[in-house]
């Protein structure tokens, strides 16, 4: 696994400074202290690995605070579900949770819809073309569930991909913010996913800065998403230049 | 000649000064990669029309490796059939694959002379290590090999005593603990 040993594990808070108009929610007008003490436009450390399984054609490792993932891809590779000839590649992906997962006992909230939301994240960016007949697929487990699961998959995903060599136009990077009363937090925890009212998540390519995929749930205001999605996007790039440094890490490590 | 790392999305040049090559693509004006690994500027043929260099990427890793059309593969024959052979793709051009492609040998594309003539079963045998080229992406279930070539067909065979075979012609295979002959379609192996 390729991250250095007792390196700070980097953080991709965005600022807000240098917008001509202020925010509309600053921190003092606060009716919510975030329970790992951060600030409302604060993120968690992202530590990010590649390599973690050997058996694989590409995987990658994530651990955002609780939020702990690996994603695996294999492929491209025969199927023996493609009955048709494809003229372009085809991609297939799978979400699971472990058991342990969440702290609730069993099986927890059903996330089935998030094999097909990370299928639409990532079928925008993967360059289909250079793999015709053959599928990819990506296999991803959330070993513990802390908060904004699916924009760490989304991450986590993506940098899986770039190791197992799938061309692709650029890397994809996901942030969610949550809206609590009259203030948006960046990168939610549980708890406060639990009691938002409305949720914000952006997948961005940070490099060609464009989006692949929104999805605003709940109660927003025009003012609310405009900031929003400001937000998101300095956190989305922030987010690019870590993932970009873990693969050029791995790629030097693996040449020595 | 500058080589670096690059990652998916990372600007590798401009369209007015180069070309984009493999691990790379165009977007508008601007040449991005679509590869982990190093930037490598090569220089154009000579003949071609446009003289602009092509930069392209070089991943470390037998990265994304399939079957392309007109690339020479390394399987080994799993079924022959009246009219055809079935083979696994082991390896493409000198990487071996992650997990096996399925590819079947015609009677037409087995050799280049009386491909009408053909016996399935005196150019092949389950088990033998062939060398072929990918014709086309084929149909749903396979690729199409040929080892209609000198340098195509079988490298490495078992006779029925168990014992690979040494070729004697480009026809038959001798092995070399019985002296019994079998006959194959045989790769021309070295000059």
């Amino acid at each position: 696994m390729a991250a250095k040993p007792g390196a700070a594990t980097p953080t991709y808070s965005p600022k807000l400074v240098g917008r001509s108009r202020l925010p509309i929610f600053k921190d003092s007008d606060l009716d919510w202290t975030r329970p790992d003490g951060r600030g409302f436009h604060q993120c968690r450390p992202a530590l990010l690995q590649t390599g973690a399984v050997s058996s694989a054609s590409g995987s990658a490792y994530a651990e955002f605070g609780n939020t702990k993932v690996i994603v695996s891809v294999f492929g491209p590779r025969e199927s023996k579900k493609a009955m048709t000839y494809s003229d372009v590649g085809r991609l297939n992906c799978n979400v699971s949770y472990t058991t342990f997962a969440s702290s609730t006992l069993g099986q927890g909230t059903d996330h089935k819809e998030y094999s097909s939301m990370l299928h639409q994240a990532l079928e925008g960016v993967i360059i289909m073309e250079t793999f015709p007949k053959t599928t990819v697929d990506v296999f991803a487990l959330v070993l513990e569930s802390g908060g904004s699961d699916l924009s760490v998959l989304i991450s986590c995903a993506s940098l899986a991909l770039a190791d197992a060599g799938i061309m692709m136009y650029d890397l994809i990077t996901a942030v969610s913010v949550s809206c609590i009363g009259k203030s948006l937090m960046i990168d939610p925890v549980t708890e406060e996913e639990g009691c938002e009212d409305g949720s914000f998540m952006m997948t961005c390519m940070p490099s060609r800065y464009e989006i692949t995929q929104l999805t605003i749930t709940g109660e927003w205001t025009t003012p609310n998403i405009n900031e929003a999605m400001q937000l998101c996007l300095d956190a989305c790039s922030k987010l690019g230049e870590i993932m970009r440094d873990c693969l050029k890490q791995s790629t030097s490590a693996s040449d020595e | 000649m500058t080589t670096e790392l690059v990652t998916p999305g990372d600007v590798i040049g401009k369209v007015s000064e180069l070309k984009a090559g493999k691990g790379a693509y165009v977007n508008d004006t601007t040449i991005y990669a679509s590869l982990t690994g190093t930037r490598r500027i090569v220089s154009p043929l000579p003949e071609s029309l446009d003289q602009r260099a092509i930069v392209e990427v070089t991943g470390h890793k037998a990265h994304a490796l399939i079957p392309e059309p007109g690339s020479v593969v390394i399987g080994r024959v799993t079924k022959v059939m009246a009219r055809m052979a079935s083979v696994d793709i082991l390896c493409v051009g000198s990487k071996a694959v992650y997990e096996k492609f399925p590819g079947i040998i015609r009677q037409q594309d087995v050799r280049a002379t009386e491909i009408d003539k053909v016996d399935m079963h005196l150019s092949y045998h389950a088990g033998d290590i062939v060398r072929a080229m990918v014709l086309s992406l084929g149909d749903a279930r396979a690729y199409y090999l040929s080892t209609a070539k000198n340098e195509l067909g079988v490298v490495s065979a078992e006779s029925a005593a168990g014992e690979t075979m040494v070729p004697i012609s480009w026809t038959e295979m001798q092995c070399p603990l019985s002296g019994q002959t079998e006959q194959r379609k045989v790769a021309k192996v070295g000059s």
